[in-house]
């Protein structure tokens, strides 16, 4: 990697974690466990629109540790929680936009639904109890939203940028 | 957004309409509730009797308070405590207190895994 490549990625890297933590301290997301904005994915979705697949698994990455570090604790349920809930956003996000014909924003609400799925799994294994599973659907309905506003920001991010 | 987008928006609100409806067809009297460590019931709460009960979640006392066939958790150490700020439940949703691995579902007389035609 050159070093401006470094640079940049972690440039973006930083805006990432620092979304994440302001959005973090916004109460209103504190009601229901999951639902959040997810601004900080706006850099994700950048990063697989503008670099590569593996440059954003490295902002991703690196995010959910730094933010964990700064934020909950490492190796909490919490920090387990954001990373799985990143990974498999990350793989679905480049997965739809390789093979199907969505736009930005139709990636991103595939990123916020697979985001949510990711929690969701991981909260039924801590929990070893199958009924989380009720939390998905107002999950989905959030996530369509969240991900319909972070795409349409992405959008306009990846156009000017 | 494209028509690939409006596709896919239009499958999920489809997605969300079924569970929504399925949720009100399966809406049942509730009886009793179970609360769950983990996977395992550590108590069952008869709902018809309003009464105040303690259980021992992972970091700490659990109190769950039934009144009127519904049943809230009123207290319990968490750093969010968004199972408490949930408030009173009445339908088949789990309060669940993540921390504490604490979830609390109501259920009904019939068996739970089946779909009756």
């Amino acid at each position: 990697m050159t070093t401006n490549k470094i640079a940049r990625i972690s440039m973006l890297l930083a805006i990432s974690v620092v979304l994440g933590l302001v959005e973090s301290y916004i109460p209103i997301f504190n009601v229901i466990p999951g639902v959040k904005l997810g601004l900080a994915n706006i850099v994700i979705v950048y990063a697989i629109y503008k670099y590569s697949f593996k440059d954003a698994l490295y902002i991703s990455i690196l995010r959910v540790f730094l933010v964990g570090l700064l934020r909950s604790g490492l190796f909490s349920i919490t920090f387990f929680f954001s990373l799985s809930g990143a990974l498999l956003s990350l793989i679905f996000m480049y997965l739809f936009k390789k093979y199907t014909k969505l736009s930005v924003i139709g990636v991103s609400i595939i990123g916020a639904i697979s985001h949510s799925i990711g929690q969701i799994i991981i909260a039924v294994i801590f929990l070893s109890n199958i009924n989380i599973i009720y939390y998905f659907p107002i999950l989905l309905l959030s996530s369509i939203i969240t991900g319909i506003i972070v795409g349409m920001l992405s959008k306009k991010i990846i156009e000017y940028a | 957004m494209n028509k690939s987008d409006k596709i896919l928006i239009i499958i999920l609100v489809i997605i969300l309409l079924v569970v929504f409806l399925l949720k009100i067809i399966f809406k049942t009297d509730s009886t009793y509730a179970n609360v769950y460590y983990e996977n395992n019931i550590i108590k069952t709460i008869d709902l018809t009797i309003d009464a105040t009960y303690t259980v021992e979640g992972y970091n700490g006392d659990v109190v769950i308070e039934v009144l009127d066939n519904k049943i809230r958790v009123t207290e319990e150490n968490s750093p969010l405590h968004i199972c408490s700020k949930q408030g009173w439940v009445s339908d088949g949703t789990p309060i669940i207190c993540l921390p504490n691995k604490i979830i609390i579902k109501i259920e009904n007389n019939s068996d739970l895994d089946t779909i009756s035609r």
